[in-house]
């Protein structure tokens, strides 16, 4: 086992990081309980102004409607995304010749190139389709990703070749390979996809800015945006905004963390 | 078992485009439902995308484009930003005019200024202008930008009937492009300079001895401010050309000449300018802090005795409850040996533009001319959220000339109304902004990393040519 | 079932093609919201003119890349960041992962959100609170101060205002990293450790043995998109700094913005120099993938 030295220092280690790292969590609810008056003046110290925080962003901005826009968007954005590139991640990984590799390098490029540059074409090709402010329109872009599709298929790697083999024997099709070895015991890596892209499409901005122009569909970080706009800014406001736009990714993570980090060792063999 | 994937891949398709499409039918009739209940306040922005769509069927880009327009007769979209300022008062405007409209309404879709910007340029850039809406506020600093590359966005208004004349004429210049109106004066950016007279009876000054004074002297006051109470009289941005532009404007200079060529080196005004600028930095009178909120917290926090900004900042100074009766307005100081140096300028605002995708030009300009260009009931509303306006008649109603606490009971509105008739134009252009930035990144460079300012000018004349030259 | 086969293929082939299905539906939706814009862009930097009157001019828009010392200057700064800040952060998510994959570590959940947290948190609210942090009578001057030191104008030097982005992304990033670390070492068997620790390996030689080399694969792809994201980095640039003091901590990116949205818009310039930062970092990505991905 481990000396106490050791130990503690790895604590001590693990603790300073932690705090350094939700320091700024802190100074957002500190933030959204207090006045913005306060705020700019640097307090840091919980204040008791949250109902009235609360109050006037309510009154100013439909929270309940951003924050399910939000939810409906990013929960379906990540059930897609993960069953379009999972199964292509192991595609190009499982039966992996060549051909796929050389197919796969070529989309590696397609996550290199910045959004500012694609995206008037992208609008273009939208509004040519007729599709401006559809949930497709702001969907499609980012249903398949080279990013996850490349996460999958490095996570197949380790998945071991037997298993398929003896599915194989069993009759199994390779579609059901996929479905019943595959993603029970990729578990992990669906956890951690999960918990990554449904922390990009939440935080997403400035296409959904561009292609969704109705009320109707405001995000919470448009939200967040629009609590910066204009010639005043409520500071405890903004941060109680701020403060409810982080708290859904926090509580996923929070979830799907144990599913990611302690394995789920036997669910192999 | 091929065939077996192959359909199972092709329902799996289908599914997604299914669960896609329909999560945009589903958002469309919603707004549908919005539009159908009128009245309720914020309808939707896009009643007409879903009608418009459904009825142009094909060919987005030939048919009539409605699609960001309201489809109901008597009805208007609107882009613009602020509950508590521009979109109050374009609420409180449809309010007035629906008095003798009966219907009218305007449909108000909040987006920020930088956005509503990305969109006009991603619709232009795109070929699709059936998205913009009928309405549209443009911040002043951009508008020739927009004016200048893409004038085909705008309804040109300046035979329409609405009488720009009774607008302060340097507010007009900005969405003025080749003698034609493209915009609707709305808010004010006149300079004032707001001081806390509690400090300044510390150093041994009333608000007087810094009315209608020059730079020189304004900086030796500052010296003694400075001894006396331990504060800088001014903060500043670091970075921001805000203070170094007012200046500018103030004494009737511009970035650009008459002929669109760029005027920063060989701009005499300008160098003088930046000296005084850099100046008070090392004398500890002007202090840089690093971002906005820092800016508006020296404000608050009483670590400046001043700020010299557009009218608008006294919404940021009045959240200090506290120190109501510490403030005084007047104006700002004037440039040394300039000919045409007065003590006025202007920063920032915003103007109305009807867009070219208006289907209904004619209401849209009755109703701007019943109250943005003709409403002294809308002007004497809206101060309460501290939009003052251009139009100069607003300035002699009563409302106006009410006392302000806050400020010493000073009639402060109708002063800066005065205020913003004496301003000079600025001649911006389409390359304000590169223009701009290349001066804040000068004095970034003299004031931060101690750089020479003659070379820091000659860089910014040739970087702005350079964007120029693109 | 391999009987069914009509054609007569071989079973390589059937999997072969079987995998070609399975890569289908991403590969298409690739091709048609990612290549299609990006050919579209290719052709836009072939064009120049102001606004939307734009005419073909060849590589003129390349050849004025060579003559714009502000691209100069945020190529130098990205790349900048991307030396100093991408191995920083990947080494360290993987010594966090590493700890945080210890069985015998307690309160293992709550370490593990807190430092996933920053990159969670929303742009807005944490550009504020670094620049506050490092405002010049900010938490870290008065810290300095309490130390003895001069307090340091953080946001008003060239270095130091790079050294406040970098310090911020690796803030920001590190939990990201660690996440796929994580859920890589689930992926290796237990057992591997418990022989390890049998045989007498030191905690140091089971990280480079047996951690480093199984998690290889992992390894690959948070550098791939780590260069990637850096050399494609904006937000930090524009809210934290806004590219100041001057232009030394703009990136690439927040430039082509700028000359889209910002400036007066010059959309083939910006066009071909995103095509550059595509070709730059492409080149990156082959030679990592050739040193990465050997099976």
């Amino acid at each position: 086992m481990m000396s106490k030295g050791k130990k503690f220092f790895m604590y001590a280690f693990l603790t300073i990081f932690s705090l350094l790292s939700i320091f700024p969590l802190y100074y957002m609810l500190c933030a959204a309980t207090n006045k913005s008056i306060d705020v700019i003046a640097g307090k840091l110290i919980p204040g008791t102004y949250l109902i009235e925080n609360y109050k006037s962003l309510i009154a100013n901005q439909n929270l309940g409607l951003a924050l399910w826009n939000s939810f409906r968007n990013s929960f379906i954005l990540t059930i897609l995304c993960l069953l379009v590139c999972s199964i292509a991640g192991y595609g190009f990984e499982i039966y992996h010749d060549k051909g796929k590799d050389a197919v796969f390098t070529v989309l590696l490029t397609a996550m290199m190139i910045p959004f500012a540059a694609v995206m008037i074409p992208m609008f273009r090709m939208f509004s040519t389709l007729n599709m401006v402010n559809t949930m497709a329109a702001f969907m499609l872009p980012s249903i398949s990703t080279p990013f996850m599709i490349m996460m999958f298929r490095q996570a197949s790697r380790s998945f071991p070749h037997d298993i398929i083999e003896a599915a194989r024997i069993d009759g199994l099709s390779e579609l059901a390979i996929f479905f019943r070895m595959f993603f029970p015991t990729m578990r992990s890596t669906y956890a951690a996809a999960m918990t990554i892209v449904f922390m990009n499409a939440w935080n997403n901005y400035l296409w959904p800015k561009v292609i969704l122009m109705t009320n109707e569909s405001i995000t919470m970080p448009m939200l967040v945006a629009n609590l910066l706009g204009g010639y005043t800014v409520d500071y405890g406001m903004l941060m109680l905004g701020v403060f409810i736009c982080t708290i859904p990714t926090a509580i996923v993570f929070f979830c799907l963390q144990k599913s990611f980090a302690e394995g789920i060792t036997g669910a192999v063999k | 078992m091929k065939r077996k994937i192959i359909s199972a891949l092709l329902a799996l398709t289908m599914v997604i485009s299914m669960t896609a499409c329909g999560g945009g039918s589903g958002a469309d009739s919603n707004s549908g439902d919005t539009a159908a209940d009128a009245g309720a306040g914020d309808a939707a922005a896009d009643a007409g995308s879903a009608d418009a769509a459904a009825d142009t069927g094909s060919g987005a880009e030939e048919a009539a484009p409605v699609e960001g327009g309201s489809a109901d007769e008597n009805t208007l979209t609107v882009w613009t930003w602020d509950p508590n300022f521009n979109i109050y008062a374009i609420q409180k405007a449809a309010e007035i005019y629906a008095q003798d409209h009966e219907g009218f309404k305007v449909e108000v879709s909040e987006v920020q200024s930088d956005d509503i910007e990305t969109r006009i340029t991603t619709a232009v850039a795109a070929g699709d202008l059936s998205t913009l809406p009928d309405i549209f506020l443009m911040q002043d600093n951009s508008f020739q930008k927009y004016a200048t590359n893409y004038p085909d966005v705008f309804t040109e208004l300046t035979s329409v009937g609405i009488d720009f004349s009774q607008f302060s004429a340097a507010k007009v210049a900005y969405s003025t492009l080749d003698g034609k109106n493209y915009g609707i004066p709305f808010d004010n950016g006149a300079v004032i300079n707001c001081m806390r007279t509690d400090y300044l009876e510390q150093a041994g000054y009333t608000i007087d001895d810094f009315t209608d004074i020059t730079w020189s002297d304004y900086m030796e006051k500052a010296k003694v401010v400075l001894e006396k109470t331990g504060q800088p009289i001014l903060t500043s941005q670091a970075g921001s050309p805000d203070l170094i532009m007012m200046m500018l404007q103030s004494c009737g200079s511009s970035l650009f000449k008459e002929d669109g060529s760029v005027n920063i080196d060989g701009n005499a005004e300008l160098k003088q300018i930046m000296e005084i600028y850099v100046q008070m930095v090392k004398d500890g009178t002007l202090v840089e802090v690093t971002d906005w909120d820092q800016y508006i917290a020296s404000l608050n926090n009483g670590t400046t005795v001043s700020a010299l900004n557009g009218c608008w900042i006294m919404a940021s100074v009045t959240v200090a409850e506290d120190q109501s009766g510490k403030w005084a307005i007047t104006n700002m100081p004037k440039l040394d040996g300039a000919s045409n140096a007065t003590n006025y300028s202007n920063n920032g605002g915003s103007s109305w533009a009807i867009s070219s995708n208006c289907q209904k030009v004619d209401l849209a300009v009755d109703f701007m001319n019943s109250t943005f260009a003709g409403s002294n009931a809308l002007y004497d509303d809206v101060i309460s959220k501290g939009a003052l306006a251009t139009w100069a008649p607003a300035g002699e109603s009563e409302a106006y000339n009410q006392p302000v606490e806050f400020f010493g009971n000073d009639a402060i509105y109708a002063k800066i109304v005065e205020f913003a008739t004496h301003t000079p134009s600025n001649i911006t252009g389409a390359f304000y902004y590169d223009a701009r930035d290349a001066v804040g990144v000068a004095v970034s460079n003299i004031c931060q990393q101690g750089a020479d300012i003659d070379s820091e000018i000659k860089t910014a004349q040739e970087t702005v040519e350079f964007n120029m030259g693109g | 079932m391999s009987g069914s086969s009509k054609k007569g293929f071989t079973l390589q082939q059937k999997h072969g093609l079987t995998g070609w299905v399975f890569l289908t539906p991403a590969v298409l939706l690739i091709c048609w919201t990612s290549f299609y814009p990006m050919i579209q862009a290719f052709i836009l930097s072939l064009k120049t003119g102001m606004g939307v009157n734009l005419s073909f001019s060849g590589f003129s828009n390349y050849a004025r890349i060579l003559k714009d010392p502000t691209f100069k200057q945020t190529l130098f700064n990205t790349f900048f960041y991307l030396i100093i800040q991408v191995p920083i952060m990947l080494v360290l998510a993987l010594i966090l992962a590493s700890l945080l994959n210890n069985k015998q570590l307690r309160f293992k959940g709550l370490f593990r959100t807190c430092i996933f947290l920053p990159c969670a948190t929303s742009l807005v609210s944490y550009a504020m609170i670094f620049r506050s942090l490092f405002a010049n009578d900010g938490f870290v001057n008065t810290v300095l101060r309490g130390f003895g030191m001069n307090p340091v104008m953080w946001f008003a030097n060239a270095w130091t205002a790079r050294a406040v982005i970098i310090i911020a992304l690796i803030w920001r990033w590190t939990g990201y990293n660690m996440v796929f670390y994580l859920s890589g070492l689930q992926n290796i068997e237990y057992s591997v450790y418990e022989a390890a620790r049998i045989d007498g390996a030191s905690p140091m030689q089971t990280f480079f043995k047996i951690t480093v080399p199984l998690l290889k694969p992992t390894i690959l792809l948070t550098t791939i998109t780590s260069t990637n994201g850096t050399l494609q980095l904006f937000d930090e640039s524009l809210n934290l700094t806004n590219g100041g003091p001057g232009k030394s901590t703009m990136t690439m990116s927040h430039y082509i913005y700028n000359t889209s949205f910002v400036q007066s818009p010059n959309f083939g310039y910006a066009a071909a120099m995103s095509i550059i930062i595509l070709i730059l970092v492409a080149i990156l990505a082959i030679l990592q993938m050739k040193v990465g991905d050997e099976r």
